[in-house]
């Protein structure tokens, strides 16, 4: 049902993330990819899209690995994901090859972030002790988010996600945002958050004050529609870019290859738009 | 001269102090030099091994090459009062908790739920933060004989206040660092592809820490899904992931890691999580683990009466990548 003739897409906010992330994964760099889930997936795609020979780390060991498509409903590590890999090893190994700093980009997802970039995996609600509800923790985040040069964050464009204070602080952004906070704090100097991606808008963080500032928002949003859905205003870049629409290939990929029968990407908030103007229908 | 080491900031976790001095008395009084058989029973080793209030940490999880069959049999015992290493976990913890094993947990990831958040509502299990890795590299100072190691994370976050990690000022150059305590649990579980009888294990693939955790801990459980005679590991030392001396008991347990894989022989029975999933949700975990624990003997009788062959047939056909483990 639309105005126009314009063939029309439907995806979840879930499936579009994935899409924007894969975009960004640059060749002859490597990354450290927390666990399995979204963050896995986008690095896939994007390595079978559009960075080859892109190389990557998972927690539980596997270094490079090049598993085949269709990737398996579960993940973590199972043998289908860590097939073909260049060496088999442990956390410990791999922890250690971000502490040298040969790892360019972190790629995580997280509950809660604020405006400098520090994330929350661990409670939502309530106090440590007393959680309204409590999440798996940091997991590898904390050292993936510490070591990594760059580190890309993925997470839902809502108003209780984009707080001025996380909950809890599980992984380190940019601390209080003075400078040399991550290096008093025991941290590599300069690492620290990157991208913050979500599936209406994309921030990055300013290099002196290591604020949040929104760089490109979709096009089937507003950037008044983006800061009516944070809790704190973020700084706005000067000039706005424009997100780019999913493609078909993509989508395509994702629902046949990335989560056959859609077991997490499906999950999300379906959307519909139109494929031409990006413009939201319904 | 001396100064007092300068503390930045200290975390007000709960952790046992370490004590690598007390460590070494332990393994030169209790650790077995000897080439004898350590096969026994699932059951043996647990009532054996394991006791009330230890620590207890195990390499990958419920998901993968976990101790699925040792999980089982502890809840199957009853133990009590555990404190558990939830690094690079899935639903192995809440399945502890649901069995009533445990009350303390050093998180670094574990799937969470109804039956984690009950559990953190009545006071039943406290939680300590940690990290994944800094609970593995917790264990590599364990293994080092060292009571402590510096590491570059951790610092400035709400995780490292929940910790008992500090911040110190690193003595050569001035800079803050983060340190953190060493950890010797006092058992350790591990899955494993093959062990010959005196402990001597090889595992293949990717894993967390296994050969540190083995190290590190007082009581090494080791559960192997093929036994095979010394000679195949003496032809190739190469592939062995753990030397005999540090393993107390060796545990035949094919499809050990039920529910979850192992890399090389078999998929992963997704449903038997949804039915955890569901029993969790529902408040039946009662009904659960009577059916998957309690009313049967041991894991091999789970697998014949509960599981079945069909089952069996459908996980292994679910893992044809052999490459890398197997050839």
């Amino acid at each position: 049902m639309t105005d126009s003739d314009n063939p029309t897409v439907s995806f979840t906010d879930i499936e579009v993330t994935i899409c924007h992330i894969s975009r960004m994964i640059e060749e002859d760099k490597l990354y450290f990819v927390q666990m399995a889930g979204a963050p896995l997936m986008a690095l896939l795609m994007g390595k079978r899209l559009y960075a080859p020979t892109v190389g990557y780390v998972v927690e539980e060991g596997a270094v490079c690995p090049d598993p085949e498509f269709p990737l398996p409903r579960m993940m973590l590590g199972s043998s289908g994901v860590h097939f073909r890999a260049v060496q088999w090893t442990s956390m410990l190994m791999v922890d250690s090859h971000a502490a040298l700093g040969f790892m360019d980009y972190g790629l995580l997802a997280a509950l809660q972030v604020d405006r400098f970039g520090n994330f929350n995996s661990t409670h939502i609600g309530g106090t440590f002790d007393k959680p309204e509800r409590r999440f798996g923790g940091p997991g590898g985040a904390n050292e993936i988010a510490s070591q990594c040069w760059r580190t890309i964050i993925m997470t839902k464009l809502q108003k209780r996600k984009f707080v001025e204070k996380c909950n809890f602080v599980s992984s380190p952004g940019y601390l209080d945002g003075t400078p040399g906070a991550r290096e008093r704090a025991g941290l590599p100097p300069g690492t620290g958050p990157w991208r913050i991606v979500t599936a209406e808008a994309m921030f990055g963080f300013d290099n002196t004050t290591h604020e949040m500032r929104l760089d490109a928002v979709a096009p089937w949003t507003t950037v008044d529609d983006v800061l009516a859905r944070m809790e704190f205003r973020p700084l706005i870049a000067g000039k706005m870019g424009v997100m780019q629409i999913p493609g078909e290939q993509e989508l395509k990929m994702i629902r046949a290859d990335i989560d056959p029968g859609g077991f997490s990407t499906g999950k999300g908030d379906w959307l519909t738009i139109d494929a031409v103007t990006g413009k939201k229908i319904g | 001269m001396t100064q007092a080491p300068t503390i930045v900031a200290a975390g007000k976790g709960e952790f046992r102090p370490p004590d690598p001095d007390g460590y070494r008395e332990y393994v030169r009084d209790h650790k077995e030099r000897r080439l004898i058989s350590k096969l026994v029973s699932e059951h043996d080793a647990v009532s054996r091994f394991v006791s009330d209030g230890d620590y207890v940490a195990y390499d990958l999880n419920i998901a993968a090459r976990g101790p699925g069959s040792l999980f089982r049999e502890i809840i199957r015992q009853r133990k009590k009062d555990l404190w558990v290493m939830a690094k690079f976990t899935w639903t192995d913890v809440s399945l502890l908790i649901s069995g009533g094993c445990v009350s303390k947990v050093d998180v670094g990831w574990m799937e969470s739920g109804p039956i984690l958040n009950r559990a953190i509502k009545d006071g039943s299990v406290k939680l300590i933060e940690w990290s994944n890795g800094a609970l593995a590299y917790r264990l590599l100072a364990g293994s080092l004989g060292v009571p402590y190691l510096p590491m570059r994370y951790l610092g400035g976050t709400d995780t490292f206040e929940q910790s008992g990690a500090i911040l110190t000022e690193d003595p050569y150059n001035h800079k803050p660092i983060c340190i953190v305590p060493a950890l010797n649990p006092d058992v350790a579980l591990i899955h494993a592809h093959q062990a010959d009888m005196y402990g001597n294990t090889r595992i293949f693939g990717a894993g967390v820490s296994p050969v540190e955790m083995a190290m590190a801990s007082k009581k090494v459980i080791v559960s192997a899904e093929e036994i095979i005679d010394t000679i195949e590991i003496r032809k190739q030392p190469q592939r062995t992931t753990i030397p005999y001396y540090f393993v107390d008991a060796v545990v035949h347990a094919p499809f050990g890691s039920y529910p979850g894989s192992t890399q090389g022989l078999y998929g992963a029975d997704l449903e038997q999580w949804l039915a955890f999933a569901a029993a969790g949700a529902m408040g039946k975990t009662d009904e659960y683990l009577e059916n998957w624990v309690y009313s049967v003997g041991s894991h091999q009788e789970m697998l014949e009466k509960r599981v079945g062959e069909a089952k069996l047939k459908a996980l292994r056909d679910a893992d044809t990548l052999k490459e890398g483990y197997y050839d």
